[in-house]
Order: C-alpha cells, then sequence, then structure tokens
C-alpha cells in the first residue's frame, strides 16, 4: 500500500460467534445494558468491519423450545450503515426453520417489519420471553417496545 | 474367633500388624484384661471415693476392635465384658444403696457401643462382599489392587484367562499380577494410577491394547486393558481396578474384513477397466454406426444404443465412488467447513449459498461433504432454475435436522418416493449415494420441499450424534 493511500474499504462482514468468540460479543454488549452470552442457550451473529464487531444480533432458545431475539445493538459510532439490518438478517435465514418471538423496541419495528416480524398480542408471546417484561405490567408503550412475532421459514 | 467373620478379602485394614486372626484376638484380649485389671486393682488397692464406681470407658476399646473385626461375636463379646464389669465392681466396691443404678447404665452401653459397631461392621462387610461378587461375576478378566499394589480381587474371568488360582495371588504385591500377562515384574496400568500417572481428559482410567504372547496356549492374544482408579471420600486414589478384554477375534475379524474389503476393490476396480475399455469400443462403434447409416429409423436405434451406454458409465461411476465409503472410521465432522469445502469446486455461478451451521458438529463418515455436493449438484442444475441455496439446522426432539434447501422448482410428489433408490436417470443422480454414507452412522435423509417453491432436504441426525461447541 501507498504511504497516504488509505485503500479500498473495507467491507462488513457477517458470521455466527462460536463459543470461543463470545467474549467478544459480551465486551460489546457492555453499552447494552451489560447483556452477556451464554454459548448453551444463545446463537450470536455479529457483523466485523475491520475485524471489529460493529453489530450484533442474538437469538435466544428458551427451556420450552421457544426462539427470543434480542441484544440487536450497534454501537453509537457504528450506526445508520445497514450493520444492524446485516445481523438480523443472519439471524432470521440461521434460525427460520423456528417461530421467532422479540420485544421490540418501538423505533425498531420498521426494521423487524421488513423480515417478516409481526406485532402480536404481548399474551401471545411464550411464557418465559413474557416473563421478562412483567415489570411493565403490560403497559408495552410505556416500556416502549413491541411484542413482535416471525413464523418459521424462508 | 476365626473364619467366617473373617473378611476372604479385606478391601478396609486397620494397620498392618492386625491383619492375622491371631494377632487380633492377642490385642482384644490384651486390652481387656488391661481394662478389667486396672479396675480390680483400683477396687483392690482402694480408689479415691470420688473416682468409684471406676469407669467403664477403658472397656469400650476392646469392645469396639471385637465388634469391628468379628461383628456376629461383637455382643455376646461385650455383654460378657459387661458383665464382668458389672459383678466385680459391684462386689468390690463399699456398699452404696444407688451402687446398682450407677452400674447398671454403664455395663448397657458397653452392650450399646459393642451392637452399634457390630451393626455397622456387618453392614460394610455386606458392602464388602457385594463388591466382591460383582467383580467375581464379570464377563470381564478383572483384578483389583490397594493402594500398597496388593492383589485384592482376582475374579473367575482372570483366573480361566490366566490359569492363576485366586488363591494364590491375592494379597501378593511387587507386581505379581503382571507376571501371567508380561511374563515379568512390571507396572501394569492399575499400578501406574496408583502411581499418580494420569492422561489428560480423563484423569482416572486409563486404556491400552497390546499382543500377549504367553496366552492361549502360547498361541498369543491381543488383550485390551483398562485401568480405573478407586477413589476414597476425599477423592485420593485408594486402590485401583483393572479389566483385561481378549479382543483377538475382534481384531482378526477387523483385519479379515479389511482385507476382503480390499480384494473386493481389486477385483471390482479390474472390472470397471473391463468394462470402460468395452465400453470405449462401443462408443467407437456407435460413432462409426452415426456415420455409416442414414437410415432414420437405424439412427434411432443407435441413439438408444448410445443412452444405454451412456447408464452404463454412469453406474461405473457410482460403483467406483463407493469404493471408498465406510473403509474409514467415522468421526466428528464440523458442518460448516464440510459445507464450504462440497462447494468450492462447485460452479455455483450466480447461485448465492448461505450456511448458517457454524457450531454444529455431526458424528458421521468422512465422507459427508459428497452428500452435500450431491445435494448442491442437484440444485444447480439449470432445469431447476434455482438462484439461492440456504443450509441451515433445526434442533428437534429427535436429533438435529441440516437442512438444505433452494428456491428453484422444486421436486414432484410422484418423484419423491423414489428420490434414494438406486437408479442413473432423472433428478436424483447421487442421492442414492448420499443415503448409504449417511445410513452408515444411522443419519436419516429426506425431502419435504413443496413443488415449484423448491427443493428441502433434511438431514436428520440422532440425538447423540451432533454436538453444537
Amino acid at each position: 500500500m501507498v504511504p497516504g493511500d488509505s485503500g479500498p474499504a473495507p467491507r462488513p462482514e457477517v458470521h455466527e460467534l462460536t463459543r470461543t468468540e463470545f467474549a467478544l460479543a459480551d465486551e460489546v454488549w457492555r453499552d447494552y445494558h451489560g447483556a452477556t452470552g451464554d454459548p448453551a442457550r444463545d446463537r450470536i451473529f455479529a457483523v466485523f468491519l475491520d475485524g471489529r464487531i460493529v453489530s450484533l444480533a442474538r437469538c435466544r432458545r428458551h427451556p420450552d423450545g421457544s426462539m427470543e431475539v434480542d441484544g440487536v445493538f450497534t454501537p453509537e459510532a457504528c450506526r445508520g450503515r445497514g450493520y444492524a439490518r446485516m445481523a438480523v438478517g443472519a439471524l432470521v435465514t440461521a434460525c427460520h426453520n423456528d417461530d421467532l418471538f422479540m420485544y421490540a423496541v418501538e423505533s425498531l419495528t420498521g426494521l423487524y417489519a421488513e423480515f417478516g416480524f409481526v406485532s402480536i398480542p404481548e399474551r401471545d408471546l411464550p411464557f418465559p420471553i413474557r416473563e421478562r417484561y412483567t415489570w411493565a405490567a403490560g403497559n408495552m408503550e410505556g416500556a416502549e417496545v413491541r411484542p413482535m412475532r416471525r413464523r418459521a421459514g424462508l | 474367633m476365626q473364619g467366617k467373620d473373617t473378611p476372604a478379602c479385606p478391601i478396609m485394614k486397620i494397620g498392618k500388624p492386625f491383619a492375622s486372626t491371631r494377632n487380633r484376638i492377642a490385642a482384644i484380649a490384651v486390652l481387656a484384661v488391661l481394662a478389667l485389671g486396672g479396675n480390680l486393682l483400683g477396687l483392690i488397692l482402694g480408689a479415691p471415693a470420688g473416682l468409684l464406681p471406676l469407669p467403664a470407658l477403658p472397656l469400650s476399646i476392646p469392645i469396639i476392635l471385637a465388634s469391628y473385626w468379628y461383628p456376629r461375636r461383637g455382643i455376646p463379646f461385650s455383654i460378657c465384658l459387661a458383665a464382668v464389669y458389672a459383678v466385680t465392681v459391684f462386689l468390690l466396691s463399699p456398699p452404696d444403696p444407688l451402687l446398682p443404678f450407677t452400674i447398671l447404665p454403664r455395663a448397657v452401653f458397653l452392650v450399646l457401643v459393642g451392637g452399634v459397631v457390630a451393626l455397622l461392621a456387618t453392614r460394610l462387610r455386606e458392602s464388602e462382599q457385594q463388591m466382591q461378587e460383582i467383580i467375581e461375576f464379570l464377563p470381564d478378566a478383572t483384578f483389583a489392587l490397594d493402594r500398597e499394589g496388593k492383589v485384592i480381587a482376582w475374579n473367575r474371568a482372570i483366573e480361566e484367562m490366566t490359569g492363576v488360582k485366586k488363591e494364590a495371588m491375592l494379597n501378593q504385591g511387587d507386581y505379581e499380577h503382571a507376571i501371567p500377562f508380561c511374563g515379568e515384574r512390571r507396572p501394569l496400568l492399575a499400578d501406574r494410577l496408583l502411581r499418580g500417572e494420569v492422561e489428560a481428559g480423563n484423569p482416572h482410567t486409563l486404556v491400552s491394547e497390546t499382543s500377549v504372547p504367553h496366552l492361549r496356549g502360547g498361541k498369543g492374544a491381543h488383550i485390551r486393558f483398562t485401568a480405573t482408579a478407586l477413589l476414597d471420600a476425599n477423592g485420593n486414589v485408594a486402590g485401583a481396578i483393572e479389566s483385561i478384554r481378549d479382543v483377538s477375534d475382534q481384531v482378526m475379524t477387523e483385519a479379515a474384513l479389511r482385507n476382503a474389503g480390499r480384494q473386493l476393490n481389486t477385483l471390482s476396480g479390474i472390472l470397471r477397466t473391463d468394462l470402460a475399455n468395452r465400453l470405449a469400443v462401443l462408443y467407437g462403434y456407435l460413432s462409426v454406426g452415426v456415420m455409416k447409416f442414414d437410415d432414420p429409423a437405424v439412427l434411432s436405434f443407435i441413439d438408444d444404443l448410445h443412452d444405454a451406454a451412456n447408464g452404463i458409465r454412469r453406474q461405473i461411476e457410482i460403483s467406483r465412488a463407493f469404493r471408498d465409503i465406510g473403509r474409514s472410521p467415522p468421526g466428528w465432522m464440523p458442518v460448516q467447513e464440510t459445507v464450504r469445502n462440497a462447494a468450492a469446486n462447485l460452479p455455483f455461478g450466480a447461485v448465492s449459498l448461505e450456511a448458517w451451521t457454524e457450531r454444529l458438529d455431526v458424528f458421521a463418515d468422512p465422507h459427508l461433504g459428497t452428500v452435500f455436493t450431491h445435494l448442491f449438484e442437484n440444485a444447480l442444475a439449470p432445469a431447476t432454475g434455482a438462484t439461492r441455496i440456504v443450509v441451515t439446522y433445526h434442533l428437534r426432539p429427535d436429533g438435529c435436522a441440516i437442512i438444505v434447501e433452494d428456491d428453484g422448482t422444486g421436486i414432484p410428489d410422484a418423484e419423491k418416493e423414489r428420490l434414494f433408490v438406486q437408479r442413473a436417470e432423472s433428478y436424483g443422480h447421487g442421492l442414492f449415494l448420499a443415503h448409504e454414507i449417511l445410513a452408515i452412522t444411522g443419519i436419516t435423509i429426506r425431502e419435504t420441499g413443496t413443488p415449484g417453491e423448491g427443493a428441502r432436504f433434511e438431514i436428520l441426525v440422532p440425538q447423540e450424534g451432533y454436538r453444537i461447541d
């Protein structure tokens, strides 16, 4: 590379994290409620740019077999470039054999709708997922989240 | 007191000096005499008033030892000793109306001590006996060592294998147990465990295989040794048990199968070459025929012959692909890497491949890649019109399904049933081979797609045949 020449811009790549890479996600999620991955239950999809994670999405298998999408997070400095769309797209393709559920942040429901998620009443969420938001006592608007579901299929 | 109460093969021992019956009886007698004699001496010489009646506690020591070593005689012995204590103390102590009420509880206490220890010792003996019987009737030749390396078990199967009786081997140390196998005193696996030699991954078990020329009447045998450490309550090695299995028949059968397979491969290779040569001649005649005749009926006939020759050629190709299947043992295969390798040499062109199986390993024949190759080849055929192939997995109660699907024309319902049977023509070419490769490790495959929407192959791996790293 010639000095001063920045070269071709690095391309973002998305892949599923291996067990040993979960620590990388935990590091990024430190700014996202301190979430951590559990290799026994979670599949984590990460967008890498130049060797570092720029967006994450997690699919968690609950004990009853239900699948919850959460942990969709892009660090502040990397937002607005479609990285979250890449991560969620990978997750949806990889996990499309199951129905997927989530509490979507209001501002991102449009993004999830692009992948086939539709709004559902909170009572239609599987119990282990609904349990996380019992503190909201059904006031989803107040909590600024919306229950959503995506039917299995590509 | 000896005979039935004495354990035939004591796993727990209280000190070396008391291993023999004579020493034990002597120890009990000496302690009983000392305790009783001390009492008598105190009473005769006139013990201080504060010490009267003399304590019974020293008598509990011979009672505990007698009840532990000889549980069946423990209670009678403790009753006798308690009675002697009560009578002597009662007769020799200064008269006191409360004396019986003081002496009697002490005598009862002594009997209780003897009873409880006898009960616990009996349970312990029963447990040891059960373990002995389990070892005795194990189908594999088995012996056990205590922590000093002495033989504490030598079962019936090992007697038959080595010709050495247990009476000659029990309590022997100094690697005596190795002589029937090695012809010399040397540590076996159980001895290595006692010395703290461990292998990474399984610190309490060692396995090895070797040929032993002395066995089978000097004909030699292929033996598999497996040793496991026996741990005490604190997790320390208290002994080791080793089983020895004669795997000569298995080894010979495997060798014979390998030889037969090799010979069959050689034979089929010769036949394949011969067939290919004759096929080349047939193709030559057909080419000449096309040039020589211009009658449409004859040309049509030659065309049919050409198709039949193509069918034979494909069969030869399939038999060549089958040649190596099952020859290498199955193993854990990383699915993502296998899919990538299978796709590497195929002309994907504008068709995209998305594989989401990064953490999945399956236990399969090493030719698993061939399965994906055939599935991809079928999806990539121009007639299917697929633009996208996706590989995912799905966890189910009966295992893990690896799903290979495309967005092509799919497979008509009428063809689905015959998809995995051996035939040369149409879509299913190679799927029979894929089915056979998977079946080696109990994996099944079926097609569940919707005609018109794309093909969808579900490869179901049984519960024990997959892992997610």
